[in-house]
């Protein structure tokens, strides 16, 4: 199993803290965050990002960043206005703000740019939540309304000057604030799960965008968590009870809190802020006011971990917890020890501010878009060597004996065999002529011995 | 140990090794006559890894002493081979020399690669005059470089050495093209001139213009760095449209070109210089042009498809796209339909328009690889510039009469549909449906008017509408006379005409489209969809299975078959029946029965694809989640009643309901139950409207009825049903309270007190108390439904008996309509009124 993070923040300024989740070891502890909730998101695993709490008397915002590896916030941006909630998409290209003013504002991670703002509901968004596919955006909002985006839309002028409104759809059923918004898998299919402080949980079908189903707790939730595989979701309350409620499970129990709800894990002693599930469904953890995350595991509804976000007495709530895949980088002892990471060197370090202004038109006829190295792997593949193709494709055509390549060759082979053809009759040649020389020689020695030695006789 | 594992001994190979130098590798002395022998040669070494020097359990010394003495012999072998003054001989050494550098141990390569290097690098040089020696030497070369770039330390090294490479190599390049491209250069501007003078020649046949253009689209990469890339890009986009200037003067608005120019470069800023080699290379060319626009194709082409290399292969630092400059220089090729425009008789001879014509399509192809390119590389950042591909794909899949282009723009529509998710789906698929309705429509003679009635009067529907675009569109262009009357011709002839590999592609993109965003907001196109889906499977599989087998002669181009065109058109149906819609999928039966015969078909992609289908619908016949929604609507059910009935008594509906139900809840499981109701349901349904009836009825009952422990549905509704009556005689009895009861009677202002009541009892007192009369009912059923029985004397009765006989006539799919009739209903009549 891979390793999983669980990072917890809160609204008093204790920092981010940060553990693994199987092993209960503790890892660094960013410095300075005190995020508003659902206002704390991992972009893609690559850094971390919160909206920040400010006091009234500032009108901007403020987003944070920190890298897995410091614990000191690397990058400050300004938006705006205070923003609320805030997500990243899976693929961390994008991250969207909920504001105080009921705006969305669209960012483009790589370059900070602001692609997009609209008025998306009277009242503050409280929640934002992108779909399995990425394409939607699904916002809750004090206002009590649920709203689903099409980013398509949202991009599109031509269309969204036809369309009547911008949003796909729009759930008015919730008779006070949206506290928390969740969906599922299954694309056009997929559920949206709602909690509300009119103590209600509604689940809505995205392809009818009708109610489904309808859940009165007997206390106000603020937190969902689906489980992974939707057959129950978790709703953490005020009253310290994080209720299950049947999705698609048999509805068997004679539990007493109302219908559908078939259970519940109970500890914590004051209100359950926020919730998260482990990849595996088996292990969900709960933030509380009372400053304590507890990991439970869902098979037998025990608590099997307890991590305090404070450090010494202190009681701050937490309002917010993920869990994550561990990041890559995350001990900032082994990044000390390879003095230049790889990751580091390709750019990997954080981006630049999110912006708090967006661009004229005419700047963004020019956007460009960054793309990043891709991860190859250094594997080298047989298919990337190409001798021996080309010999085979050679020996092909020597066989074939049509080509001019082979032609070639054969020239070139049946020059060098007459060349040395020339080269034997030379040879031949000159042994042919000395064998003359000799003879005519011996010859002439002959005759002259014979002739001197004629005389003689 | 040597005798044990037999041919994966170490000992092994060193002998094998020998053996093969002394029976195949040729020699000095003998005549090397059949090259053959070396690809005997190349696998035996590869498949016994003879040259690794390498074993997975530690071997004696002596062994590893004998393989590396093996291997030294070979080596020099290969070297003494390849400096034989015979070209053949040569040749061999030069090849198995690749070969080593692929397959020898690192210690081996990294001492003695230099050595290799100089003479394979002697081997290009000039006194070598076969261009059989010069190839292969160039490839072993590729090769050595190839494995060397594995080694991180010997990088720096290679790459200097590299740099020796490069002076051969450009020549090379002038001389033979076969040469390969050669990653990590370093002399970038003289192999960026010599490259693009050469594309630029056009005298290079077709895919070793390919093969330059990857060169050139490499070249940034030896570099490394983000400046290099973007200028690269910069500078070929630039080049295209200006040569597109000249090519497209005359066809289109004047202000087009401006327009991509403002795109691709800001207003104030720079233009970066021309590409290097082009100055030179226009001076050769002017010369030897005969086509000047064949040449102009084959130019902006080649520098089109660098420009998608370039996009698609990566990278080591992040580089800035230019997107919208990207897109709009495919824009400007794409919406160029070779028509004049008005401005510009006087410029433009028939024969320059004929030229350009002919070169559109390709330029075209280019275009939409350059947007397949964009869409590929930036996925989930294309968000922004998602919007302006989808309006030019679709003006463009309308116009297109090109099968190959329509391919591509209905791929790049199906990977946009694929990755950019139901967002995007709920906006284009109105178009995408009336596109792929035109591609799809099934010749005249098969429809049978009967079935696709208003099928026919939406595809009429469609098509005029879209052969009015194109007379509007061809009216605009203000085209010559012929052309109104070839719309008109291509309007009744592309149907029957549509290749099948257009259908295949359309067929894929409707698939795409039903994966993603098949049941949201899909009213207006979905029952046409699905219809059409249905009729074209049937259609494609009415000849029976065709074999899969292709032509091996003609391999290579895979042309699709008939087979692929089943495959598809199943695999397109199997989405739509999948794909959640309004109700159950009308066409369910015949597309298992579909599926059910190509499972027959044994050993085939297509059987297989069945199989997966029927193991997929399965589910849908079988449901195994519970429904949300059954729930819901009767909450809903209950929420439209009581607002009637008693808003007085529960001024929150929402609180109340869960009150109610937790007091009966939890007496067992009642799930069964309520997935034969929605099986029933499902199976009744015939039409929506039914459809909604049976369910609501249903889903009353259901309701009252999901409590209880009762095995059948039926039985349930008679104890429920039954209540009312009992009600107004004995209150002891009264049952839990029926939602269609409290609807009937207005004045059902004592169901608070029922609801205490249904609180305090048990499940076992019910289901005993209520025993017989199931059995009165039952019997009843099975007398007819129109006898009133005459064990119930109360005239009340009636009211609840109805919907008994109606619901268990129901359930034997015997006629509604025929019971809603004689009897009186109350149970329709609310809901529906609403």
């Amino acid at each position: 199993m891979e390793a999983e993070v669980v990072l917890a923040s809160s609204p008093t300024d204790a920092g981010v803290s940060c553990w693994d989740l199987h092993t209960g070891a503790e890892h660094l502890r960013y410095k300075s965050c005190a995020s508003s909730p659902h206002g704390l998101a991992s972009v893609a695993g690559r850094f971390l990002a919160s909206s920040q709490l400010r006091d009234r008397k500032s009108s901007s915002g403020s987003i944070l960043y920190w890298s897995w590896n410091k614990p000191q916030v690397e990058v400050r941006s300004f938006p705006a206005e205070p923003i609320k909630a805030l997500v990243s998409n899976s693929q961390g290209t994008y991250i969207a703000g909920g504001g105080v003013s009921g705006d969305i504002y669209f960012w483009e991670v790589a370059t900070g740019k602001l692609l997009k703002k609209w008025h998306a509901h009277y009242r503050a968004v409280s929640c934002l939540v992108f779909n399995d596919d990425q394409s939607l955006l699904i916002s809750g909002s004090e206002d009590g309304c649920v709203r689903v985006w099409s980013l398509f839309l949202i991009f599109d002028d031509a269309r969204r000057e036809e369309a009547r409104h911008l949003f796909e759809y729009s759930f008015h059923e919730h008779s006070l604030r949206v506290t928390d918004v969740k969906t599922g898998y299954g694309g056009s299919n997929a559920i949206i799960v709602s909690a509300s402080e009119d103590r209600t949980c509604k689940v809505w079908s995205l392809s009818r965008g009708k109610l489904l189903r309808n859940i009165v707790f007997p206390s106000i939730v603020d937190a969902i968590s689906l489980d992974p595989g939707e057959h129950v979701f978790y709703a953490g309350s005020r009253d310290g009870k994080i209720y299950i409620a049947a999705l698609n499970s048999p509805v068997t129990s004679n539990s007493n809190y109302g219908l559908h709800i078939i259970g519940s894990l109970s500890e914590h002693s004051k209100a359950v802020t926020c919730l998260a599930s482990s990849a595996d469904g088996f292990l969900l953890v709960s933030g509380s006011e009372d400053g304590m995350i507890r990991v439970w595991d869902t098979r037998t509804r025990n608590i099997t971990r307890i991590f305090r976000h404070t450090k010494g007495t202190a009681q701050g709530p937490v309002n917010n917890v993920l869990v994550i895949r561990q990041p890559q980088n995350l001990n900032p002892r082994t990044s000390a020890n390879s003095p230049v990471s790889p990751l580091r060197r390709h750019g990997l370090t954080l981006p630049p501010p999110l912006e708090k202004f967006a661009n004229s038109p005419d700047e963004n006829a020019h956007a460009k878009v960054f793309i990043g190295p891709q991860t190859t792997s250094n594997h080298l593949l047989d298919s990337s060597y190409i001798s021996v193709q080309t010999m085979e494709a050679q020996i092909k055509e020597l066989q074939q004996q049509g080509s001019s390549a082979a032609a070639e060759v054969d020239i070139e082979r049946l020059k060098s065999e007459q060349l040395r053809s020339v080269q034997m009759i030379q040879q031949w040649k000159k042994m042919y002529e000395n064998l003359h020389q000799f003879c005519v020689t011996e010859l002439l020695d002959g005759t002259h011995t014979e002739s001197a030695n004629g005389p003689n006789l | 140990m040597a005798a044990s594992e037999g041919m994966y001994d170490v000992a092994l190979k060193p002998k094998l090794l020998r053996s093969l130098l002394r029976e195949y590798v040729p020699d000095e002395r003998h005549p090397f006559s059949n090259p053959s022998e070396l690809s005997y040669v190349v696998s035996t070494v590869k498949t016994h890894n003879l040259l690794s020097e390498w074993a997975s359990q530690p071997v004696e010394q002596n062994v590893m002493d004998a393989w590396k003495s093996a291997v030294d012999s070979w080596v020099h072998r290969l070297l003494t081979l390849a400096s034989s003054n015979l070209p053949d001989k040569r040749w061999a050494g030069i090849c198995l020399l690749g070969l080593t550098c692929q397959e020898c141990s690192s210690e081996r390569f990294l001492s003695s690669y230099a050595v290799w290097l100089d003479k394979l690098l002697s081997l290009v040089q000039p006194p070598v005059v076969s261009n059989f020696v010069k190839a292969a030497s160039c490839a072993s070369l590729s090769d050595m470089f190839t494995r060397l770039s594995g080694f991180s330390n010997a990088k720096k090294d290679g790459s200097s050495q590299a740099t020796r490479v490069i002076q051969p190599a450009l020549k090379l390049l002038n001389e033979d093209s076969s040469a390969v491209v050669l990653v990590g250069i370093a002399h970038y501007s003289y192999v960026e001139a010599a490259i693009v003078s050469k594309i630029m020649s056009g005298k290079c046949c077709a895919s070793v213009l390919k093969k330059l253009g990857y060169g050139l689209s490499l070249l940034p990469k030896s570099r490394g760095d983000e400046d290099s890339w973007s200028l690269m890009m910069d500078k070929i986009l630039l080049y295209i449209n200006s040569q597109l200037n000249d090519a497209f003067q005359g066809l289109e608005e004047e202000a087009r070109s401006a327009q991509t120019m403002r795109a691709l470069l800001p207003s104030g800023k720079e233009p970066p210089p021309p590409l290097s080699g082009l100055a030179a290379s226009e001076r050769t060319s002017d010369l030897s042009t005969r086509r000047p626009e064949r040449l102009l194709g084959s130019r902006i082409s080649t520098l089109m498809r660098c420009c998608c290399d370039m996009l698609t292969s990566s990278y080591p630092v992040m580089v800035p796209v230019p997107v919208c400059g990207l897109i709009a220089l495919a824009g400007r090729v794409l919406m160029v339909d070779g028509s004049l425009s008005s401005s510009s008789y006087s410029f433009m001879t028939t024969l320059k328009q004929e030229f350009i014509c002919s070169e559109i399509p390709l330029l075209q192809l280019y275009s939409l690889e350059i947007l397949t390119a964009v869409v590929k590389a930036l996925s989930s950042q294309l968000l922004p510039h998602a919007a302006g591909i989808v309006q030019l794909l679709n003006e463009y899949l309308r116009t297109c009469r090109f099968p190959d282009l329509k391919i591509k723009a209905y791929s790049i529509v199906k990977v946009l549909l694929m990755s950019m998710g139901i967002g995007i789906a709920i906006h284009i698929s109105q178009d995408i449906v009336s596109n792929v309705f035109i591609d799809l429509e099934l010749p005249v003679g098969e429809k049978d008017g009967k079935s696709s009635g208003v099928q026919t009067k939406s595809h009429a529907g469609l098509l005029s509408e879209s052969s009015q675009r194109k007379r509007k569109h061809s009216i605009m262009a203000r085209s010559s006379q012929e052309q109104p009357a070839h719309v008109h011709l291509e309007v009744e002839n592309t149907h029957s005409l549509t290749p099948i590999s257009v259908k295949i592609a359309a067929l894929e993109a409707l698939e795409a489209l039903l994966t993603m965003g098949g049941s949201l907001r899909s009213e207006s196109w979905r029952a046409n969809v699905d219809h059409l889906l249905i009729t074209v499977a049937t259609n494609a599989c009415k000849g029976g299975w065709s074999k899969e087998e292709r032509n091996i002669f003609l391999s290579g181009d895979p042309t699709p078959t008939w087979a692929d065109f089943q495959l598809t058109a199943l695999r397109a149906l199997l989405a739509s029946l999948l794909s959640p819609g309004r109700g159950r999928p009308s066409h369910l039966a015949l597309g298992l029965e579909l599926f059910r015969r190509g499972m027959q078909e044994t050993g085939t992609k297509l059987g297989e694809y069945c199989g997966h289908a029927l193991l997929a619908l399965e589910v849908l016949i079988h449901p195994r989640a519970l429904p949300l929604l059954d729930l819901h609507s009767s909450v809903n059910d209950f929420k439209f009643l009581s607002h009637k009935s008693r808003d007085t008594v529960y001024p929150s509906v929402d609180r109340q309901i869960p009150k109610y139900q937790a007091g009966t809840l939890g007496k067992g499981p009642a799930e069964p139950e309520s997935e034969d109701d929605d099986l029933n349901e499902n199976w009744l349904g015939n039409d929506d409207e039914s459809e909604i009836q049976v369910t609501e009825r249903q889903q009353n009952a259901h309701y009252t009825t999901d409590p209880s422990l009762d095995e059948l549905p039926s039985v349930k509704v008679a104890t429920t049903d039954n209540v009312p009556e009992k009600n107004e005689t004995t209150v002891s009895a009264s049952g839990p309270n029926d939602k269609s009861m409290a609807d009937a009677d207005d004045n059902m202002s004592e169901s608070p007190h029922f609801r205490n009541i249904t609180n305090q009892r048990t499940g076992a007192l019910e289901s005993v108390e209520l025993e017989p009369v199931k059995s009165d009912v039952i019997s009843e059923v099975g007398r007819g439904s129109t006898s009133t029985s005459a064990q119930h004397e109360l005239e009340t009765k009636n009211d609840g008996f109805t919907t008994i006989v109606e619901r268990i006539s129901a359930m034997f799919e015997s006629d509604n309509e025929v019971s809603n009739d004689s009897l009186p209903d109350i149970v329709d009549g609310d809901p529906d009124s609403d």
